[in-house]
């Protein structure tokens, strides 16, 4: 059997042999004398040409999207591979040019046929059956798992009111454009809020500090460039940044080896020399957590004082950047350049007082800041990492102050990022209407335990609910309910040891996934989802890049699951049965399905699809018919130079979306507050930024008792915690704690040495990772391993979500780097949660030469 | 392991074996591998792509990433030496394999490996000094990269350098490449490709087809 698409699409399949790039002899088959050779190595096998492509795409929330080809035989996929340059339109096997790459997958696409067929794979609808957390369910029918929500949905809105179910989805079980997991607006938004039952999660974990910078400073999340516009700058400081392990944007990290090559120069403020430094052969500059809005203080400092900004770029386009770009009715009030040179609080902020803070040399800062302010353009990527601290925000918006005031925003080159979002895409084929993201109550998405423990006695700002123009406003909701969609949410907010008390207080959580995570051993009902290889529906680049993914239904789903679309329009019709106030239901949810829908979902689909890709030719100029670009199975768009953000601001003179219509540095809307425990942020945000010393860090008198300074960064082995349970990638590193070799000699800790890491919120058991890659007093550990208690409630797995503290900044950033520990070697267990002994694990070399 | 040996293809591969230790298959061209040390990210898509096409269990790992790093705080250096099978020009493992199923391919030199021939004796693991040939415990036998023939006979190249997500990865005529005379995207403008990097064997002792662009850290005097 051949390969229909590479038939299709390449009719005459020129081998790359045969092409410029390689040599022409290699030309194989044939010359194999002995008549055995033609046994493969690996028998029963195989080949790719014998077995059915199917073009589809990864689909987690780790920060990029890529295209997964499935060789399938029959109904069963037996290997992904990747983007080879043949399916687009034009293509050829082998293309790959900086104008349209290939949109290559990383290891964790290229893990998920274990994911799929994984051990964990939730295959049938399931009831607890022993206490909650217990792990312990009985197998039940999909009629029974329904009804049994169906009918306890209804008590609970009748009984407790609309905030009775709290929304905990997120982005874990899908980023297409039809079957949306999505924490804001996804289908369990949708379906809760036509319920009338609904509280809401509005802080996003990953970046909520930086989207509030974004929002304040430019009134836009789109001030990111496409990563193709790396490949132009002169110099890239990569603060906190490290893409070697997020992928963040499809080709960035490919695309900065172009400017590499260019002559580019490249900066990493991190506490760990990270992969990404090496890559880059960058200039590590390390730096004490949480001290980030100090070090760029300090650049400003050195940058004003020398009169290196770019002083006409300021007066034109930005606000509050010193005394002249004030606006009229603030006359008086602190710019950001007397809150930088101390005019009001008498402390300049120097390089030598920013020193003292964040660890670094002030002749460091200096030599930065010059490099920063005479390199054109320069790109000064400031990662959301930085930002999940106490008062995090303050860093993002001290960094595009940074940026600001280099004139950097705009020119290809720079860089405005923040959160970073480039390219727009037509990104809605479910039903979106006025009911999309309908609630009653909306919190800080981590302080759900602290409202449930504390109910009533909770003050608005405590748990930073939304204002509201009506009479719920400021009401605090009484959640006795959560629903999981793609979530692990329990497993991955801050402080678990909190949520685990609070969760035995409720009275129904459901789990839907295709997983089960290590939430769902705590949910009441499990509901077996498939996963997007099951099911008909379109990529999306996640974060940079600009194409769409054709997702067919690469087989049919596993055991029992059914998509998430189908479980909430069945349990629609089903309460619409229960409750009369909920007439149509069903048919409002999901107006293209009837109610066998449950039954036979490809031709609804197939229909929601078909008129998305209409909108996406009406809008986008897209020539392509649906039926090709099925066939193809992707769609790149081709720009004539690089996406870059606030380029017609800058350009034409178009007003930013602010108040101003300025670069707000000084912000109007912060600035006219009057109320602020009236607001969602609960607590004071000054308008301009500023450093504002964290609850808890290296400089902080509790330091005494907890030492070390932990941050939890994404690791490069999972998505959050998806995949921590798949063996190919487990064999790639160890879930461990990284420390300075001067702090482990001093602690006598060796490499593979079990420690305990602990503080007043919790206690974790790790093997320790000893380098001179990571600053002294750090340890990092990084965020979504699957937990694992023993019976004092320590996490023998090691996850650094029982340290962190459920306490967000002002603006709703998560604190997952705000977090002081001690740590000892120990004689407690570590369950590594795999069998660590049959595989031959990676190894770090340390080499002194 | 091979349940039943078929001992008349035994006795070919055997006899195959023979030859090919007296005088190693000497192909018009030595495929070989190129990857670039330092803009390697260290992102494994490459070992993971060969896991899912050799449909691999936890355990062998046909292809490996190494991590390399040293110094001592705040000056420190790190980068990745990858390596699968060097598809030697004399291969240590194959005179050591009792029952032939190690063969080179007259064509391009390709060091392959016949699995049901194999009787998991794992002498050809502890020959090669370069780590290639892993063990395979579930299935009790020695398993090692094949350069994915099966694609290289199809005209594509094999899956670790397509799943290469900084190009850094590549094959191509080993004497070409060494000699920079074979484009590829792994070498940079400005970058020299060497038969050795520190720690690594004596090339002399089987002259591995393989070429790397090094850390200054990693360069051999």
């Amino acid at each position: 059997m051949k390969t229909p698409i590479a038939d299709l699409l390449n009719p005459e399949r020129r081998s790359f042999l045969k092409t410029a790039a390689a040599g022409a002899a290699l030309a194989g088959g044939g010359l194999l004398e002995l008549e055995d050779a033609r046994a493969h190595a690996y028998a029963p096998y195989l080949t790719d040409n014998q077995l059915t492509a199917v073009v589809t795409s990864c689909d987690h929330n780790c920060g990029s999207r890529h295209m997964l080809v499935a060789h399938k035989k029959g109904d069963v996929i037996v290997r992904l591979s990747t983007d080879d340059g043949r399916y687009q339109a034009g293509g050829a096997y082998g293309k790959d040019t900086p104008g349209e790459p290939q949109l290559r997958a990383c290891l964790r696409g290229r893990s998920y046929r274990t994911r799929i067929y994984s051990p964990e794979r939730l295959l049938a609808p399931m009831l607890r059956v022993g206490e909650r957390g217990e792990g312990k369910f009985k197998r039940v029918s999909w009629d029974e798992a329904l009804d049994h929500i169906a009918h306890k949905m209804v008590w609970l809105k009748r009984k407790y009111g609309p905030t009775a179910i709290l929304d905990q989805a997120y982005a874990g079980a899908s980023f297409g454009v039809l079957h949306k997991s999505d924490q804001i607006e996804g289908l369990l938004a949708r379906f809760l809020g036509m319920f009338g039952c609904r509280t809401s999660s509005w802080s996003v974990p990953s970046y909520q500090g930086t989207t509030f910078s974004s929002r304040i400073t430019f009134g836009t999340i789109t001030d990111g460039n496409e990563d193709d516009a790396f490949a132009h700058s002169k110099l890239i400081v990569m603060w906190g940044w490290n893409p070697a392990y997020t992928f963040h944007g499809g080709n960035t990290c490919y695309y900065m080896r172009l400017a590499k090559q260019r002559g580019c120069t490249f900066v990493v403020v991190d506490p760990q020399y990270t992969d990404s430094a090496a890559a880059y052969d960058a200039w590590w500059i390390p730096i004490r957590p949480n001290t980030d809005a100090a070090m760029l203080a300090g650049m400003a400092h050195h940058i004003f004082a020398n009169h290196l900004q770019d002083q006409p770029f300021i007066d034109r386009f930005v606000q509050g950047m010193d005394a002249g770009t004030m606006p009229g009715w603030a006359t008086g009030q602190e710019s950001f350049k007397d809150y930088i040179l101390g005019m009001s609080d008498r402390t300049p902020k120097t390089p030598e007082w920013a020193e003292r803070i964040c660890g670094v040399a002030a002749a460091d800062i200096r030599k930065l800041a010059d490099l920063y302010a005479r390199t054109k353009p320069a790109a000064l990527k400031a990662s959301w990492a930085p930002g999940r601290a106490a008062h995090g925000e303050q860093y993002s918006r001290m960094a595009a102050a940074l940026q600001a005031m280099t004139g950097n925003i705009g020119v290809l080159g720079g860089c405005a990022e923040g959160v970073g979002k480039g390219w727009h895409p037509v990104s809605v084929a479910h039903p979106h209407d006025e009911n999309a993201n309908l609630w009653w109550a909306s919190i800080k998405s981590d302080r759900w335990a602290h409202c449930v423990l504390n109910y009533p006695d909770v003050k608005r700002e405590e748990i930073g609910c939304w204002p509201r123009n009506d009479a719920l406003d400021g009401q605090i909701p009484n959640i006795r309910a959560i629903f999981w969609h793609g979530s692990d949410w329990f497993n991955q907010l801050t402080n678990i040891n909190k949520g685990i008390e609070a969760i035995k207080k409720l009275e129904l959580v459901v789990c839907s996934d295709s997983t089960i995570t290590p939430s769902a051993l705590w949910a009441d009902v499990l509901l077996p989802a498939a996963t997007h290889f099951e099911r008909h529906d379109v990529g999306l680049p996640w974060y940079k890049g600009h194409y769409y993914i054709h997702r067919p239904k690469v087989i049919a789903p596993l055991g029992e699951a059914k998509t998430d679309f189908q479980i909430y329009t069945e349990l629609a019709y089903r309460l619409e049965a229960l409750d009369p106030g909920l007439k149509d239901f069903g048919k409002r949810y999901n107006p293209r399905a009837g109610r066998d829908y449950f039954q036979s979902p490809d031709a609804v689909d197939e229909a929601y699809l078909a008129a998305w890709w209409k909108k996406v030719q009406d809008q986008q100029g897209v020539k392509m018919s649906w039926e090709e670009f099925k066939r193809r199975g992707v769609y790149k768009f081709i720009f004539d130079q690089p996406l870059v953000a606030f380029r017609a601001q800058i350009e034409k003179g178009e007003k930013f979306e602010t108040p101003s219509g300025k670069i707000e540095i000084f912000s109007t809307t912060l600035a006219r507050v009057a109320d602020w425990t009236r607001t969602q942020y609960g607590a004071p945000i000054p308008a301009i930024p500023k450093w504002i010393e964290p609850f808890e860090w290296i400089g902080h008198g509790k330091a005494g008792k907890y030492p070390f300074h932990l941050v939890t960064p994404h690791p490069r082995w999972r998505t959050h915690s998806m995949f921590h349970n798949l063996p190919w990638l487990r064999e790639t590193y160890q879930q461990e704690v990284t420390i300075n070799a001067a702090d482990a000699r001093r602690l006598k800790i060796e490499t593979g040495d079990i420690v305990e890491v602990w503080n007043g919120r919790g206690r974790i058991v790790v093997p320790a990772y000893v380098t001179e890659r990571c600053m002294p007093g750090v340890a990092v550990v990084h965020e979504g391993a699957w937990m694992d208690l023993d019976k004092r409630g320590t996490d023998r797995a090691g996850n650094p979500d029982f340290l962190t503290k459920d306490e967000p900044s002002p603006a709703g950033a998560f604190a997952y780097n705000t977090v002081l520990v001690n740590l000892k070697k120990t004689a407690l267990e570590h369950h590594p949660g795999w069998d660590v002994r049959a595989t031959s694990r990676s190894i770090i070399f340390r080499r002194d030469a | 392991m091979a349940q039943k040996l078929d001992m008349r293809r035994v006795k070919t591969a055997l006899r195959r074996k023979m030859a090919q230790t007296a005088e190693p298959a000497k192909p018009a061209m030595q495929l070989g591998f190129v990857h670039h040390n330092v803009d390697c990210i260290g992102c494994r898509a490459c070992e993971i792509a060969c896991k899912d096409k050799n449909g691999l269990p936890p355990g062998p790992r046909l292809r490996r990433v190494m991590a390399v790093e040293g110094g001592t705080y705040p000056d420190v250096f790190a980068y990745k030496v990858n390596l699968s099978c060097n598809h030697c020009a004399d291969p240590a493992c194959l005179p050591t394999c009792p029952t032939g199923a190690i063969w080179k391919r007259e064509n391009d030199g390709i060091v392959d490996i016949d699995s049901t021939l194999c009787i998991g004796c794992r002498r050809c693991e502890a020959a090669c000094p370069y780590g290639a040939p892993q063990w395979n415990a579930k299935e009790g036998i020695v398993q090692k990269c094949n350069l994915c023939v099966d694609e290289i006979d199809a005209g594509r190249k094999p899956y670790c350098v397509m799943a290469c997500m900084m190009r850094v990865l590549d094959i191509g005529p080993i004497d070409k490449i060494l000699a920079g005379k074979h484009p590829t995207t792994a070498i940079g403008p400005h970058d020299k490709p060497v038969r050795q990097v520190k720690n690594m064997a004596d090339p002399d002792l089987t002259r591995p087809s393989i070429a790397f662009v090094p850390h200054r850290k990693g360069k051999v005097e």
